[in-house]
Formats: structure tokens, C-alpha cells, sequence
């Protein structure tokens, strides 16, 4: 009952739904911006994800329906199930590990390669902003060779998972660019 | 499987499989106290370790244990652990006694089951083969396997008959047994490939702040090749914490072995028919005599062991004294222990297994949680021949066995759900399609998988497989049936191939071009089915009362699917016709053939009140019958028909199941029903085939009240057979059991009969004028009763 007023409601007033995924290298921070998302005031403590999580956030009129899967390069061939029907894929970078940035870039360029995830937005979070040693958003940009991507938008935002922020500006981003039909990708 | 398969018993098929088309093949000349052994002649040297069986013996004969202490057979054949690795992901710890596998990887991402990080623990349940490329972990294990599983098997197969017609038997040791299954090891596998091992796993998920990222994620499972797997649950929570605290392979070794000494050796083994009456029947000491026998032979065998020989592993047993052993307090269950750290873990171990029941699920959940959405607001299906069988409102449960009978892909999703209860629910739809009599869906059932194995679950054709992750659900070209667990909704997927058109529904068609299905009709009867079905649950039946149910209707579809094979091609491939059958219209149910014999009596099959009911219902089922008979349960159960016509009717004339079912369901002229009760009278005379008569007058329906009613029969003739027959039936040791049940009124006209017929035979010298049978006393009678085979 109260599912269906919302959902007129939401036709009158359009409210849109996304499916969101977001991806990244193991320990970037995936689990914890999607339940500071969740839990807005509260402190989130994760552990490794086995499997993924999936969670429904409503920011700004828009439904997020962000699924986060985790992110052990053993589990890294699974990525791909998610893909059919993302809108939008949040890559979640941790900005102290610059060990691994090259790893990082790799694995997203895979992803956005892959013909089902072309007409999906990247929003890429520089987490872990707090560490000392980070890198800023336009070193994290140029590392991940964001400037070579053709036919995408996408926007680098700084975050700090553990105390929210930056991940709702992301979100913000998300909602303002997502197409107004709420057509999945053919 | 289904190589180049569509066989098709009709007139003009050129059968390629002569074997499993069995009809004119499988003779039909003895009955079952003058079969001779088939193996008989195979008693010599192979059993090596039975001295102990050729010793003096108690006059009965030897009851066999189904798990013997000599068995080379161990309970549980491996123990795992695997663990979450926070930079590696899955990864396996230890495996004991030796590595199962060599793909380690894909048994730890089992192990360690989708979002086991939310809950601190989690049970799965897994099943391994090697079997159409899917899951295609222990090659080289199972080559091994299969033969020493085989062989198991073919004892299960053999064993049915073991018991019933042969004195020599009793000497029997397994390795003879498989010379006799043989011939039918072939059939008995299905051609499905090796025995599955049924893995159950434990999962827990601590919090320890500290090591990095917080938390320790560990499995531990116990492999097996029984089905009741669940009795490890216990042992296995305190061996899992027991290996946090150490985490070396001794923890694995001790449970190991302390899993391996559990002993069921007294246990007895029941053929198939004793299995049948024993999984139907309430009473909690239905063949409590086995279990008493198998005590008594033990304290024999101890006796003669302290004084003989000290070859065997040194068992408590043989120290304590005999009071040890205590009769099960419901012959349904063995109660036996596990002894863990010096804990003695009770477990209770099935007495009866039947295929494609596995694990402790329960059929009166799984059914409720799609009836009870479907109750309140009943949505449409899109319509499928194969599943939709009573339209677009089609009970969601009738659509989930249908999808199971004609081999759709089913998924159980069970999002934020422990995958121990998506495992469940996917056990659950195995035995609902299976009842105990098809096979073929636990072996292509992944109870719990995950997206890691969905390339190889898609080359599966037909599987049921439990998941939690819903990404499952935004792909429905991966199903095509789709059960919501936390929703309790079934989808039928957009992408489901069409029912193909095939020569049964043609031939309807052509039959009778007007299909009246009215909206309140209910041609298949599964509304009604599922009304009585939900109505119990409703009643509180038990979980028992509701798998009988559904034993009753897998039973049931099978036979009219019979009924339609013999309808639209001619021949079934589904029943054996009896020695005095043939399958023309002219020779209608209820014929004696030969007028001297009346056991000759006519008829097979299901029956129906007349003709256009009998239309109606096949012409409503055409679809999932036709649908069912491409698929690899359709072609076990041939195989299954074939290899149990023997074992499963000592009592080949007259099919005591369709005349039973004519005295249940029709209304029948005096003279008839006599001929029913005259002809079982005469049929009727040994220990099994009483077992196999009690198969067809389960507790469920009514007992023996409908045999009973021949004693209320006008012909005195026919009312002293039905009080020779019951008499016979009361002294068996489980016909006793039904004997009891029946009503006080069918008891004062069999003791009438009886007083009538002593005064008469005090009267008249010539004594019992019974036209028919020989005359037994009543203590001949008594002594069939024990020995049977006496003549």
C-alpha cells in the first residue's frame, strides 16, 4: 500500500531510480561509503566483504540502489554480472595506496570497456583523503588516465569514507547527471 | 545425459533400448516362492570376511545391517576447512585425511557462502560430482569412487529381493550381491554418472579487533555420502570452534575420526516394500522384530567372539554387556551417538532413505511460504503449457513441480537470507518433484552456489539451484522459473523457451477439438490437491503426513502418465505389464481370463470412475506429461520400473494396486468386488506378497477398510477369502500393525465369519468347502506367517 502511493507520487513528482554499482580494489573503502550512505550519522566499521552488499539510498528525489561488491582480485571476474542495467558505476579509490594505483586503473578500464557499462556515469571517489601521503583528485585523475576515456562522463570526487565526507557531493553528481529517461541500457 | 535419447514406445518405434522397454522381456512365469535364486549359483569364494555369517544360525533368517560394522565404507570421507582471506579471497586451510580436489578454489568460494560477513554464522549444504562439465572438481576421486559407490548401490538395488525368496541368501556378503545387480547397475545409476557426496558446511564470521580488517571468516565441512547429513550439525559447531581456538590439521583428524565411529551396524535392512509400509505407516514400532532380531544376532556374535577369535577393531561392544543394546523408540529412527572430547553427541539416523531426500528440509514450509502470497492476492502467470497446468492462476506450487518435471532451470532466491535456508528450500523442491520415486533433480540441484559457478550452472540443462544474491533476478536469461523466497512469488522468466508441440497434444486435439476449461474446473485436479494439501498443513499434519501427500501425487502423475503412453501410443514405457495382461479395449478391467484361476483377473493401472473423467484428466496433463517425458527423471524412472518390477511385485497377478484401487474409488457390482476379493485371497498367501499389498493400503487411505469391506460381501465364499486373507494379514508382523487399525465393526464380521465357518466344519465332516485353495489351519497360517516359504 505504501509502496504503491510512493510509487505515484513518485511518477507525479519524478522521483528516478538508479541502479548504482560501485567497484574498486579490495580495502578502497566500498563497504563503508554505502553505509555512511545508509546510516548517515552513524560510525560504520566493516569487514571484508564476502560476496557483495546491496543497499537502497534516497538522496535528492533519487532512489540509489548501489550494489558493492567485494573487491579480492580473485573475486574481481564476478564484476561483470552486475553490469547489465548500471547506470552508474562509482569506482572507489583508496588515494594513500599509490602502490596499487596501477592496479586501479587497470580494473577500471576494464569495466568501462565492457559494451554493457557504456552508457553508465563514473564517479570515481579519491577515499581516504585523511591518510597522510594521499594523492589529490587530479594526481588520482592523471594515475587512472581518466583523460584518455572517450564517450563517458565522469567526475573525480575527494572523499573520507569513515566520517561521510565528500560521498553525498558524489551522489549529488550522480542524480544531476543521470538521463531523465529512466531507459536501462538497450 | 540425453545423448541421442527420444525414445518412443509407440507402435512403429524401432525400440533401440530393448532393455529398458522391458515389457514382453522380463518373464513372467514365477511367482515369488518358487523363484529361484538368480545368484544362487554365485555363492563361492568371494566373501572374504564373513566367517562369522556361516556359524550356527537362528532358525529365522539373518537380518542384514545396512551399515555393517566390516564395511569398508566410511561415514564422512573428508573434512575441509577453508577461510577468508582479506588480500586472496576464499581460500582453503586444510583438507583431512587428504585433498578432495584439485580445485581448491572453487570448494572454498562454496564454503564461504555470499554475505557471510553480515551474520556470524551461516549453514550450507553442497553437492560434488563430476557430471556434465558442471562442477567439474574431482576427476580423478571420482574414477575411484564410482566403482566402490556402485557397488553400494547395486546392494541397495539387490537387497530388495535378498530377503524375500532366497534361504541360501543368508550367507550373503555384499561382493555377491553386485554380481546379481549387475545387469542392472547400468539402469540403477541411470546412466547419471557417479554418486554425488553431499557436503554440509559451517561457516562462522568473528569479530577481533585484533587482526586487519576486524574480523576472521572460517568454514569447516564435513563431505559424506549419507543424506542425512544434518546429524553432523552439532559435532560440527563444536568442531569449528574448536578450531578457532587451534587451527592444525589434529582438530580436523579427531573429529574425523570420531564422525567414522559412530556405529549403526544394528540397523537392519529393510527391502523395498518393508521400506514402502515403513515410511507410510504411523506406528512407531512398525518392524521392531528386525531390530530385536539384529540385537539378538549381535549378543550371538559377541558371545562367540570373546571365546573365538580378536580380529575385530577393539569395540567398546565387546567389553560391556548386552544390556548396552536398546530397541529404538520409533522404528522410523536409529538412535545411535557420537562420541566428541568424550562427549556423546545422540543423533538419529533415517531408517528408510529414499532417493533425492537429503539434508532436514521441510516440504510444509517451502509450500507455505508460495501459498501464502499467492492466498492473499493471487497474481497471473504468464501461461506454459509445461507449467501452467490450471492457468493463469495455476497454484505457485503446481508451477514450481511442474517446472521441476519437465526440467526447467529453477532458481531459489533468498536475498538477506542465510544460504542454509535457500539450500533448504532447494532440498525441499527436489523431494516435492522427486516424492521419493522420480530421480534426477538432486544431482543437477546446487543448493547453494553463487555467481562464481554460473557459467557452469548455465551449461546444465535443467538445474535447481539455491542463491542470495538478487543480481540472480536481473538476469532471466540465466532461469526460467524464479522463486523469491522473502517475497514468496514465483516468475516465470520472458526468456523461457515454448513448449514445443508434440504428437500426445496433436493427438488430443484430434480426439476431442473442444477443451471446455471453465475457470471453476479443475480437469487436473491439482486444485483440489492443494486445497486438501493446505488444509492439513492448516490441521497441523505433520511434515510426514504432507511428504505422503506428495509421494501420493509424484505416484499418481506417474501412473497417469502411464495411462497416457498407453493411450496415445499404444504401450507404456512406464509399466510392466503383468503375465496375464494385454493392453486392448477389448478385454475390460475386471475379466477373469482364465476362468479356473481366479487371480487371472484383468486390469492395470489408475483408475477413473469412467471413461470421460478419464479424458479429461489426461487430456489436461498432455502437456506436462509430454513435457516430463524428455527429461532424465522420465528416462531413471524407465530404468527404475524395470529394475524394481521384481523386488516391488512378488505378486505379479492381478495388479493389486489398480483392483484396490477399483474397490476404493468404484462403485462396483457385487459380483465384481467378489472377484477382487477372491482373487487376492487366492493371491495373497506369502510374507512379501502381503508387504505388497500393504505398499497399495497405506494408514493414509483408509488401511485396509475397503479389503475389509468383503466381509460384509453378499457371497459367503467371498466373505470366508476376505476373513482367510485378513487373517493371514494379522499375523504378519507389520499387517498386524494395519489389523489394529481397522475399525470394530470390520473386526465383529471377521469374527463372525469365523465362529459361522468353525460351527459349520464342526457340523459337516467334509471339511471347508471352500472351491478354491487349499485349506489352512490356523496354525499352518501362523507358521507362514513366520516362515513363509514353505511351500
Amino acid at each position: 500500500m505504501g509502496g504503491s502511493v510512493s510509487k505515484i507520487m513518485g511518477k507525479i513528482f519524478g522521483t528516478k531510480e538508479m541502479r548504482i554499482l560501485m567497484l574498486g580494489l579490495d580495502a578502497a573503502g566500498k563497504t563503508t561509503i554505502l553505509y555512511k550512505l545508509k546510516l548517515t550519522n552513524q560510525d560504520v566499521t566493516t569487514i571484508p566483504t564476502v560476496g557483495f552488499n546491496v543497499e537502497s539510498v534516497t538522496y535528492k528525489n533519487v532512489k540509489f540502489n548501489v550494489w558493492d561488491v567485494g573487491g579480492q582480485d580473485k573475486i574481481r571476474p564476478l564484476w561483470r554480472h552486475y553490469y547489465s542495467g548500471t547506470q552508474g558505476l562509482i569506482f572507489v579509490v583508496d588515494s594513500s595506496d599509490t602502490t596499487r594505483l596501477e592496479e586501479a586503473r587497470s580494473e577500471l578500464h576494464k569495466i568501462i570497456n565492457d559494451r554493457e557499462m557504456k552508457d553508465a556515469l563514473l564517479l570515481v571517489f579519491a577515499n581516504k583523503q585523511d591518510v597522510p601521503g594521499h594523492l589529490s583528485p587530479d594526481e588520482i585523475t592523471s594515475a587512472l588516465q581518466l583523460h584518455k576515456i572517450k564517450d563517458k562522463t565522469w567526475y573525480v570526487a575527494p572523499s573520507v569514507a569513515t566520517d561521510g565526507t565528500g560521498i553525498f557531493e558524489g551522489l549529488a553528481w550522480l542524480s544531476n547527471n543521470v538521463k531523465t529517461s529512466q531507459s536501462p541500457p538497450k | 545425459m540425453s545423448v541421442t535419447l527420444p525414445i518412443r514406445t509407440s507402435g512403429d518405434a524401432s525400440s533401440n533400448r530393448p532393455k529398458s522397454n522391458g515389457l514382453p522381456h522380463l518373464s513372467p512365469a514365477p511367482s515369488i516362492s518358487q523363484k529361484p535364486s538368480p545368484r544362487s549359483s554365485q555363492t563361492s569364494a568371494q566373501h572374504s570376511g564373513d566367517q562369522r555369517a556361516s556359524l550356527p544360525k537362528t532358525k529365522r533368517r539373518r537380518c542384514k545391517s545396512q551399515y555393517p560394522r566390516d564395511s569398508p565404507e566410511r561415514h564422512v570421507e573428508f573434512i575441509l576447512v577453508a577461510s577468508f582471506h582479506i588480500d586472496r579471497g576464499p581460500i582453503m586451510e586444510h583438507q583431512y585425511p587428504g585433498p578432495i580436489s584439485s580445485d581448491e578454489s572453487m570448494l572454498a568460494e562454496l564454503m564461504l557462502p555470499d554475505q557471510t560477513h553480515v551474520r556470524s554464522q551461516d549453514w550450507t549444504m553442497f553437492f560434488l560430482h563430476k557430471d556434465s562439465g558442471a562442477e567439474g572438481e574431482e576427476e580423478e576421486q571420482a574414477g575411484i569412487k564410482k566403482k566402490k559407490k556402485k557397488k553400494k548401490r547395486k546392494d541397495d538395488l539387490a537387497d530388495a529381493t535378498s530377503d524375500d525368496g532366497e534361504g541360501e541368501n543368508d550367507l550373503d556378503d555384499e561382493s555377491e550381491e553386485v554380481t546379481e545387480g549387475e545387469q542392472s547397475s547400468d539402469e540403477e545409476d541411470g546412466g547419471e554418472g557417479p554418486p554425488l557426496m553431499y557436503v554440509l558446511n559451517l561457516v562462522n564470521t568473528k569479530q577481533d579487533n585484533t587482526v586487519k580488517r576486524g574480523a576472521v571468516v572460517k568454514a569447516m565441512a564435513i563431505c559424506t555420502r549419507h543424506s542425512f547429513l544434518h546429524i553432523y550439525k552439532p559435532i560440527l559447531l563444536l568442531a569449528l570452534e574448536d578450531y578457532f581456538k587451534s587451527p592444525y590439521p589434529d582438530t580436523l583428524e579427531t573429529l574425523y575420526n570420531a564422525v567414522n565411529a559412530m556405529d549403526l551396524s544394528l540397523m537392519p535392512r529393510l527391502n523395498l516394500l518393508e521400506r514402502q509400509i515403513l515410511q507410510a505407516s504411523n506406528s512407531k514400532d512398525m518392524f521392531i522384530e528386525k531390530f530385536e532380531q539384529m540385537i539378538e544376532q549381535r549378543r550371538t556374535e559377541d558371545d562367540e567372539l570373546t571365546e573365538t577369535d580378536e580380529d575385530n577393531p577393539p569395540s567398546p561392544k565387546k567389553t560391556s554387556a548386552s544390556p548396552r543394546y536398546v530397541l529404538p523408540r520409533d522404528t522410523h529412527e536409529f538412535e545411535s551417538k557420537i562420541i566428541y572430547h568424550d562427549i556423546p553427541i545422540p543423533v538419529k539416523v533415517p531408517t528408510v532413505i529414499w532417493p533425492e531426500i537429503v539434508g532436514d528440509f521441510s516440504l510444509v514450509k517451502l509450500i507455505q511460504i508460495f501459498s501464502a502470497p499467492h492466498a492473499a492476492t493471487p497474481q497471473p502467470f504468464p501461461l506454459h503449457s509445461h507449467l501452467t497446468t490450471s492457468g493463469a492462476y495455476t497454484h505457485p506450487i503446481i508451477v514450481l513441480v511442474n517446472a521441476m518435471l519437465t526440467q526447467k532451470r529453477v532458481i531459489f532466491l533468498g536475498h538477506n537470507r542465510p544460504s542454509g535456508e535457500v539450500a533448504e528450500a532447494v532440498l525441499a523442491a527436489c523431494a516435492l518433484a522427486s516424492g521419493g520415486i522420480l530421480r534426477g533433480f538432486t544431482r543437477h540441484a546446487f543448493p547453494y552456489t553463487d555467481l562464481t559457478k554460473i557459467d557452469d550452472l548455465l551449461r546444465v540443462p535443467g538445474f535447481i539451484a539455491g542463491v542470495t544474491n538478487p543480481t540472480f533476478a536481473n538476469h532471466p536469461e540465466w532461469w526460467d522459473v524464479l522463486c523469491d523466497l522473502p517475497t514468496g512469488r514465483i516468475k516465470i522468466s520472458n526468456h523461457i523457451e515454448p513448449a514445443p508441440v508434440t504428437d500426445g497434444l496433436l493427438y488430443f486435439q484430434q480426439q476431442s477439438p473442444i477443451s471446455v476449461v471453465g475457470p471453476n474446473s479443475d480437469p487436473t485436479g491439482d486444485n483440489l490437491f492443494m486445497e486438501d494439501v493446505l488444509r492439513s498443513i492448516a490441521n497441523r499434519y505433520g511434515e510426514n503426513a504432507i511428504r505422503a501427500k506428495w509421494r501420493a501425487y509424484i505416484t499418481k502423475f506417474t501412473r497417469v502418465a502411464a495411462a497416457f503412453e498407453e493411450t496415445v501410443y499404444g504401450a507404456s514405457n512406464i509399466y510392466i505389464i503383468g503375465p496375464n495382461e494385454e493392453i486392448t479395449p477389448e478385454s475390460p478391467s475386471g475379466l477373469q481370463a482364465d476362468p479356473a484361476d481366479p487371480t487371472t483377473l484383468r486390469g492395470h493401472g489408475y483408475v477413473w470412475p469412467d471413461e470421460s473423467a478419464k479424458q479429461r484428466e489426461l487430456m489436461a496433463s498432455v502437456s506436462r506429461i509430454e513435457g516430463w517425458r524428455t527429461t532424465r527423471s522420465y528416462y531413471s524412472f524407465i530404468q527404475d520400473i524395470a529394475a524394481m518390477y521384481y523386488p516391488a511385485r512378488p505378486i505379479l497377478k492381478p495388479d493389486l494396486h489398480h483392483h484396490h484401487d477399483r474397490l476404493r474409488t468404484l462403485k462396483l457390482p457385487p459380483a465384481e468386488a467378489g472377484a477382487i476379493y477372491v482373487s487376492f485371497s487366492h493371491a495373497i498367501k506369502d510374507d512379501a506378497g502381503i508387504c505388497q499389498l500393504l505398499t497399495v493400503t497405506p494408514e493414509s487411505q483408509a488401511g485396509l477398510f475397503y479389503l475389509a469391506m468383503g466381509l460384509l460381501h453378499p457371497n459367503q465364499t467371498v466373505r470366508e477369502a476376505t476373513a482367510d486373507l485378513l487373517e493371514r494379514i494379522a499375523l504378519h508382523p507389520a499387517g498386524r500393525h494395519f489389523w489394529a487399525q481397522l475399525n470394530r465393526f470390520a473386526k465383529t464380521a471377521y469374527f463372525r465369519i469365523k465362529r459361522e465357518r468353525d460351527a459349520r466344519d464342526a457340523g459337516s465332516l467334509k471339511s471347508a468347502s471352500d472351491s478354491f485353495g487349499p485349506p489352512q489351519s490356523l496354525v499352518g497360517v501362523a507358521m507362514s506367517g513366520v516362515r513363509s516359504h514353505g511351500s
